[in-house]
Order: structure tokens, then sequence, then C-alpha cells
């Protein structure tokens, strides 16, 4: 572990501007969103959990994968310089590995199988990480219900704890390790900077609520999944609009669009909502998921059963985002625990 | 009797000897900020009702979600004077049956912004919200409690709220408002219009270009139920699905006109961004264009034909080429 | 180097407009060559998405012409057109839009001359303008 002085951080970021495109949180028009920035100056580091998750960084909105006109097709142009991330918070730093275990196939699979998305790979794979520890989590903060804590460590390449003057960079990867090494202005750690550090872990711990055991509920879900009631009644209010997809790091779903006039054009992949009816449209007319509680269902479904089933963990990673920018309150939480707590009986 | 208070006993009668089987209202939401829509059949859960500052969305819009439960039942409904009009234009044009609903007006003293009041905390976390109704909202965190005034808090749809007290009711709670002149609604339209057409396209394109195109301005919108959105035709597309400026302000300005004459400027549509645009400034201008013209406000007579469905011979048209 | 022209579309009711433009060609009445036409069978059928979307393509200008009022072939369909452009211009140059790229005319099938007079304002206007950047996807 080394200490950083924050005096010394516009020197970290500028020297990761040397070699990386670096992005941190960034206050855009009162949104702290990920952005580039070359200065420390740039940032906002005040807010626990920023407005949008930095999935974007790794998975844009809108990509263009490649373009055609008459003389054939191109590749989008590609990026040449790894990414580096400063502020990213344990939630959304182990929402980017379960992202991984989609796009980069990350998992123990027959080698034939794997599928490798090379433009999420191109991003993720060579990215330096400087996640930092959360020392206020927030009332809708639930990390802690999938093994995640503000001082979790996942998917990071170095941890950095804020100490008040200084930031502590503890490196949790070989990459992470190499870079810190190679910083000639950082200094060492004292016993009452870990101290402060400790104390900051330990009151951050303390504001958490306990988590709610959610072990078993990817077995529970398949069970439920005819039962029209309960999911009427845990989707009465939402009004299905897709900003808790859009803003949720692991939401993953994309849609394929193609822009052509004349002899040119380029196919762009960009972000979708099981939310909406168009999502499952069928060329018939016909949308297996016509009503609300539907899509709900598979949203619910999506996170807590079939990609546990597929990848061994849940596809949420408790930042609460959902939670914050539902223009009805549908919380997440709350639906969690009515479905646990359903006696398993329609009507 | 606090609003609250009439509002749960009128209700629990409503359900009790009323004849009506679902009740639609707010109850308390896991954030001080934003309510939750409550829907209740049970005399006993009108405990639970609430209405307050933190009401922001506008009821109305259930009755064109999902249709199905709204079958052969009664229905009863706590209103705003903008979620009022909503009904009423739902009446209007057959998305609801007047004889089936129970329209529950109920004293609005305007609901809040949570862009507005989540930087008067300062980006701080808002763990509980206490108003007075009247002039000032204290806003407690974990280590802080600021007094914020009312007004800086507040939907910028209420502050020029036009008719605070629902139009058409069958009940109404609490006492009657004070409405603001037609002149102060329109203040932000004509400051905006005295700007330099370069300053409006600019100030326009800052605002738009924070769209990631979630929809929860369309699918919080009461005016906004067609059964197919022209964004979800894609076979061929209308309009790109990409955050791209042109492609989300197309879908922004034929969203005004398509709910032109039947915007009620509830500003629902502005709380419900997560990425807090000011959408409500072009449905004002419209809303100020249908009136001007047309003689028309969305959603204030129940018997008149709404303005775009309708027309005069003789109507001016200025804008004709000579 | 050729002169810049504008690029106009032109949105042409069946019944009048489309055969007012007929009627200036087999007049052999010059007008500059500016517009591409669109034949919808009313203008009541125009709906404000075509003239954005042919702003977002690239046009320079949008000309929708209809039937004179009172003479709509479907009774109303241009009376109601005309409440929807009502709106759209404003709104457009609220925004910041120059107003003079979307225009509205009415011609009948009888005056190819006046069809000929409108291109030409429109050409003349959009000229004056110059090419159309704001609402233009860039691709």
């Amino acid at each position: 572990m080394v200490k950083l002085k924050k005096n010394e951080l516009d020197r970290l970021i500028c020297r990761l501007a040397g070699s990386y495109d670096v992005y941190a949180p960034v206050d855009i028009d009162g949104n702290v969103e990920f952005a580039r920035v070359s200065s420390a100056e740039d940032m906002d580091q005040s807010r626990t959990v920023t407005n949008l998750s930095p999935k974007e960084i790794f998975f844009p909105k809108d990509e263009v994968l490649f373009e055609y006109d008459a003389d054939g097709i191109r590749p989008a142009d590609s990026m040449d310089r790894p990414i580096a991330v400063w502020g990213i918070r344990s939630c959304d730093t182990k929402s980017l590995m379960l992202l991984d275990k989609v796009f980069g196939s990350a998992i123990q699979m027959p080698k034939e199988e794997r599928f490798q998305d090379p433009y999420w790979k191109k991003r993720y794979d060579g990215a330096l990480l400087f996640g930092a520890a959360c020392a206020e989590p927030l009332s809708t903060c639930f990390c802690n219900w999938f093994g995640g804590g503000p001082f979790a460590t996942e998917g990071m390449d170095v941890h950095v704890t804020d100490i008040g003057d200084a930031f502590l960079l503890n490196p949790v990867t070989p990459r992470g390790e190499d870079y810190l090494e190679s910083l000639d202005f950082t200094a060492e750690v004292s016993e009452s900077d870990r101290k402060a550090a400790a104390e900051i872990a330990g009151s951050a711990e303390a504001v958490m609520s306990p988590p709610v055991p959610i072990d078993g509920l990817d077995q529970l879900l398949p069970g439920l999944f005819l039962q029209e009631e309960v999911w009427g009644e845990v989707s009465a209010a939402c009004i299905n609009c897709g900003a808790c997809t859009f803003v949720c790091p692991t939401c993953h779903c994309f849609d394929m669009q193609d822009e052509g006039r004349n002899e040119k054009g380029r196919r762009l992949r960009v972000w979708d909502s099981c939310m909406f009816p168009i999502f499952t449209s069928e060329a018939s007319g016909h949308n297996p998921r016509s009503l609300s509680r539907h899509r709900v269902r598979q949203r619910v479904m999506h996170k807590y059963s079939y990609y546990p089933v597929n990848y061994g963990e849940y596809l949420c990673t408790g930042c609460g985002r959902c939670i914050t920018v539902c223009p009805v309150n549908v919380d997440i939480r709350r639906t969690l625990l009515k479905l646990m707590t359903h006696d398993g009986e329609d009507g | 009797m606090s609003v609250e208070k009439e509002l749960r006993r009128t209700v629990k009668d409503l359900l009790e000897e009323g004849g009506i089987d679902l009740f639609i209202g707010w109850e308390r939401g896991s954030l001080p900020t934003v309510a939750s829509p409550l829907f209740i059949t049970d005399p006993v859960d009108a405990e639970r009702l609430i209405f307050d500052i933190t009401c922001g969305s506008n009821p109305a819009v259930y009755f064109t979600k999902d249709r199905r439960q709204f079958d052969g039942r009664r229905v009863g409904v706590v209103l705003k004077g903008c979620d009022s009009r909503s009904m009423v234009l739902y009446i209007k044009e057959k998305q609801a049956d007047r004889e089936n609903v129970v329209m529950v007006g109920a004293q609005c003293n305007g609901v809040l912004d949570r862009g507005k009041v989540a930087s008067a905390a300062g980006g701080r976390e808002i763990l509980e919200l206490e108003d007075d109704g009247e002039k000032t909202v204290t806003l407690k965190g974990r280590d802080y409690e600021i007094a914020v005034e009312r007004d800086s808090i507040l939907s910028s749809s209420c502050l020029s709220c036009i008719h605070p007290d629902a139009l058409e009711c069958d009940h109404f709670i609490g006492e009657p408002r004070q409405s603001v002149t037609r002149e102060q609604r329109l203040r932000e339209v004509r400051e905006f219009e005295a700007l330099s057409s370069t300053e409006r396209w600019e100030r326009t394109r800052h605002e738009y270009e924070k769209c990631i195109r979630c929809y929860a301005c369309r699918n919080v919108c009461p005016s906004c139920y067609c059964a197919v959105c022209f964004v979800d035709q894609n076979d061929p597309p209308w309009i790109g699905g990409t955050c791209e400026f042109t492609d989300s302000m197309i879908f922004h300005l034929v969203r005004n006109l398509h709910v032109a004459g039947r915007c009620v400027e509830c500003g629902a549509c502005a709380r419900a961004c997560p990425m807090d645009i000011d959408l409500l400034l072009l449905n004002r201008k419209v809303a100020m264009e249908v009136l001007e013209r047309f003689n028309d406000e969305a959603g204030m007579d129940i018997t008149a034909k709404p303005a775009m469905a309708d027309f005069k011979e003789d109507e001016k048209q200025d804008f004709i080429m000579g | 180097m050729s002169e810049w022209q504008p690029r106009i579309l032109a949105i042409l009711c069946n019944w009048c407009s489309y055969a007012g433009a007929d009627l200036a060609g087999v007049s052999r009445i010059q007008y500059p060559p500016s517009i591409r036409v669109i034949r919808v069978p009313c203008s009541g059928r125009v709906d404000q998405l075509f003239i954005l979307k042919s702003l977002q393509s690239g046009f320079d200008g949008v000309l929708v012409s209809g039937c004179h009022p009172g003479d709509c072939h479907y009774i109303s369909g241009n009376y109601v057109a005309r409440r929807k452009f009502a709106l759209l211009k404003p709104l457009l140059e609220f925004i910041g839009i120059e107003p003079d790229r979307v225009q509205f005319s009415w011609i009948s099938a009888g005056e190819g001359e006046r069809f000929a007079e409108v291109i030409t304002k429109i050409t003349e206007d959009v000229r004056k303008l110059g090419p159309s950047k704001r609402l233009v996807k860039k691709t």
C-alpha cells in the first residue's frame, strides 16, 4: 500500500492521461456521470453513487460497429489507448465483472462455445480501475445483499481510501501493483494512516443496514413464473419506462440498428430495455410480454434467476440506482422481499 | 381535519359503501422524496394513504396502462388539479367512463422537483423531509438539517399552475387555492422567446443532449397512450433509437406536438426525467399557441372537442404562403 | 464550382397541389429545379414527424401544400392539417430553427402558375438561409 497526498492527485491523473484515456466522475449540469478527464480539477468525487453508471465507458449507449459504402465494409474507428477509471465504486467494478461474463466470456466454458465480444474486450481487457472506498454509503445501497460492501475490492486494480488529506492506494491485482510501483511521487503509509482507514471502514460498515439473505432466490423464482397475481402486485405502480434499466450497471440488453441511405451506412448497437413493449414484439404483431407485469417479471427473472443459473451469481450489485431514479418509487428490494415471502399460491 | 385524514375517511367510506371497487392513491415510498402509487381494494388500507408534496406522478396514467384491471370496476382516484384535467381528457377521449370513475380532488400545495431538492441538499442524501405546507421544507440527512424555502424546491409546473384545484370532481378535500395568472405562467416562455435564435438553439441543444432515451417522460405522461408509439415502430423506423442529438430532439418535438392541446402541464415528465431535462418549456410553448390560436386548454371542458381534432373554417392562417 | 442549390422536399396532396404541379409541368412553366416531390392522399395525412424527419435527413427546406380551404377532397383534411402546421412553425422558431425552412401553401389543380411562384419563393427563402445545419443528423 502507498499513500498519495491529495495535492498529488492531479499529477497521477496527468500521468495516467499520458498513456490511458482517463475517466472519472464529472458533474455535467447537475448529473454526475463518468466522463473523460484530463486533470483532477474536472472531477466531482462527492457522490457515493453517480447518477449514471460507468458501464457506459465500456458498453456505450450507442456504438458504431461498422460502416459501409460502395467500396466495402470498414470497422468503426478503433480505440488505440487503454482505459483508466478513477473513482469507481465496488458495486460498479463488480458489475463490470458480471458484464465480462457475458461479453468477454470470462467463465469456464469449452473454448469452441465461447463468444467474445471484440468491442467489449478491447475496452475492458487492459483497463486500469482505481476503485473508491465508500465512506458514506447511502440508504439505497444494498451491495451487502450480494456479498459486497463499502470497502469491497472485487473487480478493482487498485483500491483507494480517502483519509482526509491523502489517498491510500492499495493494489488489488498485479496490474494495479505494477502501476503503483511505477509511481515516484507516492509516500509510505504510516500506522496512523492505516488506523484512519480502518476507522472509516468501520463507520461505513456500521451505516449499512444488515443484509437480507437471498440465497436460493434463483431457485425460488421459476416456481413463481406463472403466478400472475404476485407479478401484478409488484408491478402495479410501474409505468414501464426504461429509466431503471438505463441507469443499471448490469443491464446489458441491446438492439442492433442499421442506418443507411444511398450507398453508405452504418450498423449501431444501442441500449435496449426489457421494459419496452417493442423489446419482444414479433413480426406477426404478437407480443409474448404484452403486459407490464410480464416485462417486470422478465427483468426480475433475468437478474435473479436466469443469469445466476448460467453464470453462478446474481446480476445485481445493489448499487440502488434503480431505486433512486424510479419516478413512482418501485423499490427492487421491496419487490424481492415480496417475492421471497410469497406463499406460492395464486389468489 | 387535515387533508390526509379526510382523504382516508372518504376513501374508506367509498370502499365500504360508496360502490367503488378500487382506489388509486399514494402511500409513503421507500425514499422520503417520492411517494409510491397505491392501489387499494380493502377499506382497511385507506389508512396507508398520504397526500403531500411527494405525490408527484399523475395517477390518471394508470387508466391507460393495464386496462384489464379496470374492466367492469368502479374506480376511485385522488387528483391534484392537473391530474383532474388528465381525467377530463380521458373521459373526452373515451379512455375512462365518467360513470365508473369517482374523482376525489384534494387540496394541492404543489409537488417537489427531485432535481431541485437534490441540489438544495447539496448532493447529500436526504433521509427525512418535513413540509409545513406553506413556506418551509426541512431536509434532514445523516449529519445535517436544513430548512429550505418551499417554492425553491417545487416543480416548475406547480409554480406556474393555473388550476391547482381539481376541476371536475365528485368530492373535494381541503380548501381551494389561489392560482397564478396566465402571465406568470408564461414568464419562462416569454423570457426564452426574448433570446436570440442562436441562443435558443444552444440552450435547447444543451438540454436535449442529456436525453438517454429511457422514455420515462413518455410513459409517465397520461396524454401519451398510443398502443404503439412512433419511436417503437421499427419496420422501417421513423427515427433512430440512438442518443444522437437529432434523434432525441425529434422524439421530443414530435411528442410535444402529439400531445398538443392534450398536455395538461402537470410536469410529471420533467419530474420523472432521470437526466433532469427541462421538458416543460416546450410543452408550455405549445399550450400557449393552442390557447392563443384555438382558444382551448387541455382537459378544462369536459364537453369540448380536443383542439387538434377540431377546426374552424375561418381560422387565422398567417403562416400559409401568400 | 457551381453555386449551392437548396434541396427542398415538397409534400403535395394528390387532388390539388400535385395536380397543380402537373399543370405547371405540362404548361412548360419555368421554376427552380430545387424540389423533390412526395405525393400524399391529403395534406391531413402529413404528420409533423414527416417534416422533422426530412430536415434530419438533410433537406434544406420542406414545403407542404394542400387544397384551398373548402376544397378538400375529404371535406376537412386540410383544416385539420392547418392546425398541426400552425403549431409546428412557432415551435421550430422557439427552439431556434429558421422558420422559413418549413412552409405551407394552398395550391389548386388549376394553379400551375401559382405552383411555380410558390416554388420560386421558397427556393429563394431557403437560399438566403443557406444550407440547413441545426437539425441535420451527422453520420
